[in-house]
C-alpha cells in the first residue's frame, strides 16, 4: 500500500481522539543546533478543518489493527473497515516533512493493539525515539499510554513525549463492561497513577534542580524529564446512558487524583458498521460545549460539580452553567464589584477571569463604575441583573429567577406569521 | 515644566518605528509640549509639508531634566502597541501613544489600564498585534526549494501589522540549520542558519523566488500527503463552518495549499457526508473485519521485557 494511502486511513481512523493540543510543553530551541523544531509552552493552531478543529499535530495511528472489540470504536476488530500499518520510519518521515512546511508543531501517536500492549507500547516509543534521538526533533510527541504496558514502558515514553494520555473513554464501569470489554477502568487509574507520580518527581526534581545555585555549576540537570506536558484523558459523550453529573464528578476525580492537565469530552459521532445499541443521531455538540464550560468552571473558577449539577440530571442546554448557577443563587447576587472578594467577582455571569483581574487592579486605582464593563467588552446583557457598581444597581434584582431567565433567553418578540 | 514661552501652538514631530518615537516623545515631553500640540507623522522629516509647522524648540539651557520612568510591563505595552497599522488616510499610530505617555507622566496610572478611554485602545492593539504575530506563526507556509545553493525553504506571507521580527525570532528558533527566507508586502528576512537579515522593503528577488517556490510546491507529493492529512482528520458529522473561519480568517486561505479544499469539503458534508464521521473514500475501500477469539489480554505478557 502507498503511503498516501495508509495517511488516508490512518489519519481518518485516529481523528475520534478529541485532543490536539501542543501546549504545556518546555522551552526548547534549534536555534544554532542540529536537528529540527521548538517548543515554548503555547500551542498553535496551524489550521483548522470545516468542523472547526483545529489541526496542531500530526494526528495519526501507528496501525488500526486492533485485538479489542470496544463497541463505539471504528477501528474495533469486528468493524469492516479498511485497515493499515505505517512503519515507524513512515511516521517520522511525514512528521519531519509536515514540520518543515509549517503545518503542524509535532505528533500526536495512538494506536490499535496489536499482538500485546505491551509490544503496541514499544512500537510507539520507537517512533519518538527516531524523532527525539535520530533527527534531534525538538516539537511537540504526544504518546498515547496503553494502559495494560508494563510499567517500565510507560516510564521510557515518558522521557520522549511532552504528554501521554489514558483514554477512560466511558466513566462508568457498567459501561465499560458493555461497550469495551477488554478495558478495565482499574487498569487505566493505575497507569494514570503511576504518570502521575512519575510526573510529580521529575517537576520536584526540576524545581530543586533550579534552587541550586549557578547553573554554571551545574551543567547537567540532575532531574530527569518526564512528560513535562502532563497527562490527559478523554470520555466519549452521548453513546451510554450516562449523564453530565456523573461525567463532571469522574472529570473532577481525575483532576483531583491523577492531576491531569485536561479532560477532554468527545461527542459521539456516528461510525461505520454500528453495533445495536449505538445511537445514530447526530454528535450531541451542544451537550459537549455545556460540558466544555463546566469543566473550565472546574479548573478556573472554584466551582465544584456538585454545585453545577446538583442532581442527577444534564446540564441545560439553553443556558451556559455559570449563568444556571447564578439564577439557582439569587441571594447570594448582585455583587459589588467595587467590594467583592475576587473568587466572587469571577462567579457572575458575564465577567471572566481576566476581566476579574482588570477590575481588581483598576479599583486600586479608582471606584469602578458601569461604563467600565462596556470598556472590559464584558457580556453586558448577562451581568446586568447580577452587578452592583459605583453609579449602577440593578433594577430588576427583585425579579424572581424564572421571569429573570425568561428575559435573558428569549428573543426579541416578533410579529406571528399569518399562516 | 517648560514655561508658557517655550510652548510651542503646534509642533510636527517624525517617527519611523517606536525607538525614534521614544526619542522624540522623550524631548517633547520635557518641553511640556501637550498631545492636542503635536500633529505626528510616518516617516522621516525630509519631505516637504503643505503646511509649515513650527519645529520644536530644542532642549533650554541648563540642568538636564528628570528622567520619565515607566515600567518594564508599560514600556512592553507602548512597544507592541505601536506595531498596529492603523486604518485611514494620513492616520498614524503615534499620537494614541504620546496622549497616554503625558497622562502616565503627569500621575495618571489609569491611562494605560484597559478600561480607560486611551487605554482600552492601547490593550486592543496590542491585542490585534498578539492575534497577528500568532496567526504568522501558525499560518506561514514555507515550500521547499533544491536549487544550485542547496536546500532552502522560501514564504510568502502578508500581515497585518508589523510582526515581521515576531515571526522571524519564532522561525529562528523552530527551523534549527535549515536556511529560509520570509517574503512580505513591505519587508523581508532571511535566516543563513546562523544570523537573520532584514531588509526594507523586501527585495524583488527574494518577493519571486518566493512565489515560484510556492507555485512548484503545488505539483510534489508533500503537498499531495498534506491535502490528504487535511481531508482525512476532517470529521463531516462536525461541520461548523463559523468556528473555523473565526480562527482561521479567509484572507489566509489563498496562500494556504489546504485552502482551497475547503469548500469542497463543507458542500460534501452538507450533501449526505454529514452522516458519518469517516470520510467518504475511506468508506469506499475494501473492509477488513478481524478474527475474535482473544477476548482480553494477558495483563503483563511474560515476553514483556525479552
Amino acid at each position: 500500500m502507498e503511503l498516501i494511502d495508509k495517511l488516508s486511513i490512518l489519519a481518518d481512523a485516529a481523528k475520534y481522539d478529541a485532543s490536539c493540543a501542543s501546549s504545556g510543553a518546555p522551552k526548547r530551541s534549534s536555534r544554532g543546533k542540529a536537528g529540527l523544531g521548538s517548543s515554548n509552552g503555547m500551542g498553535i493552531c496551524h489550521s483548522f478543518t470545516p468542523d472547526g478543529r483545529c489541526v496542531s499535530l500530526l494526528k495519526v495511528l501507528l496501525t488500526n489493527f486492533c485485538l479489542f472489540d470496544c463497541q463505539y470504536c471504528v477501528n474495533r476488530r469486528s468493524s469492516n473497515v479498511p485497515r493499515a500499518r505505517f512503519t515507524p520510519e513512515e511516521v517520522v518521515r511525514l512528521t519531519l516533512s509536515f514540520y518543515r512546511r509549517n503545518t503542524i508543531s509535532g505528533l500526536f501517536l495512538s494506536s490499535g493493539i496489536i499482538r500485546s500492549s505491551d509490544y503496541t507500547m514499544e512500537q510507539l516509543i520507537q517512533v519518538a525515539k527516531l524523532l527525539r534521538e535520530t533527527h534531534q526533533f525538538r516539537g511537540y510527541i504526544h504518546l498515547k499510554a496503553i494502559p495494560e504496558a508494563d510499567p517500565r514502558l510507560l516510564e521510557e515514553a515518558g522521557r520522549y513525549a511532552d504528554r501521554l494520555s489514558a483514554n477512560i473513554e466511558l466513566p462508568t464501569l457498567t459501561s465499560l463492561k458493555t461497550l469495551a470489554p477488554e478495558k478495565e477502568l482499574g487498569t487505566i487509574h493505575s497507569a494514570m497513577g503511576h504518570m502521575r507520580q512519575r510526573i510529580d518527581a521529575a517537576n520536584d526534581d526540576a524545581q530543586r534542580d533550579a534552587k541550586r545555585l549557578p547553573r554554571s555549576a551545574n551543567p547537567k540537570r540532575m532531574a530527569p524529564i518526564y512528560a513535562p506536558g502532563g497527562q490527559s484523558t478523554q470520555m466519549i459523550v452521548g453513546a451510554d446512558a450516562t449523564d453530565d453529573r456523573t461525567i463532571l464528578q469522574s472529570a473532577q476525580h481525575l483532576y483531583r487524583d491523577f492531576r491531569l492537565k485536561r479532560v477532554y469530552y468527545s461527542a459521539f459521532s456516528p461510525i461505520p458498521e454500528r453495533p445495536a445499541g449505538l445511537p445514530q443521531a447526530a454528535p450531541p455538540l451542544l451537550r459537549e460545549h455545556r460540558l466544555y464550560q463546566a469543566d473550565f468552571l472546574i479548573r478556573g473558577y472554584g466551582f465544584q460539580a456538585e454545585e453545577l449539577l446538583n442532581a442527577p440530571g444534564n446540564l441545560d442546554l439553553e443556558i451556559d452553567p455559570k449563568l444556571a448557577w447564578a439564577l439557582a443563587h439569587r441571594d447570594d447576587f448582585p455583587v459589588d464589584l467595587n467590594r467583592a472578594e475576587p473568587a466572587m467577582i469571577a462567579r457572575i455571569p458575564g465577567i471572566g477571569l481576566r476581566s476579574v483581574q482588570r477590575l481588581v487592579d483598576l479599583r486600586r486605582l479608582r471606584r469602578i463604575r458601569y461604563q467600565d464593563l462596556v470598556a472590559l467588552r464584558c457580556r453586558l446583557e448577562t451581568l446586568r441583573p447580577f452587578v452592583v457598581t459605583q453609579d449602577y444597581r440593578p433594577a430588576d434584582a427583585q425579579r424572581d429567577s424564572t421571569r429573570l431567565r425568561q428575559s435573558l433567553t428569549q428573543p426579541q418578540p416578533a410579529q406571528m406569521a399569518l399562516w | 515644566m517648560a514655561n508658557a514661552s517655550m510652548s510651542p501652538t503646534s509642533s510636527a514631530a517624525w517617527a519611523n518605528d517606536f525607538d525614534e518615537w521614544r526619542t522624540q516623545a522623550r524631548r517633547l515631553l520635557h518641553l511640556g509640549v501637550p498631545p492636542a500640540s503635536v500633529t505626528w507623522h510616518d516617516g522621516n522629516a525630509s519631505h516637504d509639508d503643505l503646511f509649515s509647522w513650527q519645529e520644536p524648540p530644542s532642549m533650554p539651557p541648563g540642568p538636564p531634566p528628570a528622567p520619565i520612568r515607566i515600567g518594564r510591563d508599560q514600556l512592553t505595552l507602548l512597544r507592541n502597541a505601536a506595531r498596529y497599522r492603523v486604518e485611514g488616510h494620513g492616520q498614524s499610530r503615534w499620537p494614541l501613544l504620546y496622549r497616554v505617555l503625558w497622562r502616565w507622566a503627569r500621575g495618571d496610572a489609569a491611562a494605560m489600564h484597559p478600561a480607560d478611554v486611551d487605554g482600552r485602545v492601547l490593550h486592543q492593539r496590542w491585542h490585534a498585534v498578539k492575534r497577528e504575530a500568532h496567526h504568522m506563526h501558525a499560518f506561514l507556509r514555507f515550500h521547499r526549494c533544491d536549487d544550485g545553493r542547496g536546500e532552502r525553504y522560501l514564504a510568502w506571507f502578508e500581515p497585518a501589522h508589523d510582526v515581521l521580527d515576531l515571526g522571524a525570532e519564532h522561525f529562528a528558533d523552530r527551523m534549527g540549520g535549515s536556511r529560509w527566507i520570509i517574503a512580505t508586502p513591505r519587508g523581508g528576512v532571511s535566516w543563513d542558519g546562523s544570523a537573520l537579515d532584514y531588509r526594507t522593503p523586501c527585495p524583488k528577488e527574494w518577493t519571486d523566488e518566493a512565489r515560484t517556490a510556492a507555485e512548484r510546491a503545488n505539483a510534489d507529493e508533500e503537498h499531495a500527503l498534506w491535502r490528504t492529512y487535511f481531508v482525512s482528520t476532517f470529521n463531516p458529522a462536525r461541520l461548523n463552518h463559523r468556528v473555523m473561519t473565526q480562527h482561521m480568517p479567509q484572507r489566509f486561505w489563498r496562500h494556504l495549499s489546504e485552502g482551497d479544499l475547503i469548500p469542497m469539503m463543507e458542500a460534501k458534508a452538507r450533501h449526505g457526508g454529514q452522516r458519518l464521521a469517516q470520510e467518504s473514500s475511506v468508506g469506499r475501500r475494501k473492509g477488513k473485519a478481524l478474527p475474535g477469539g482473544r477476548s482480553a489480554l494477558p495483563r503483563s505478557p511474560s515476553g514483556g521485557d525479552d
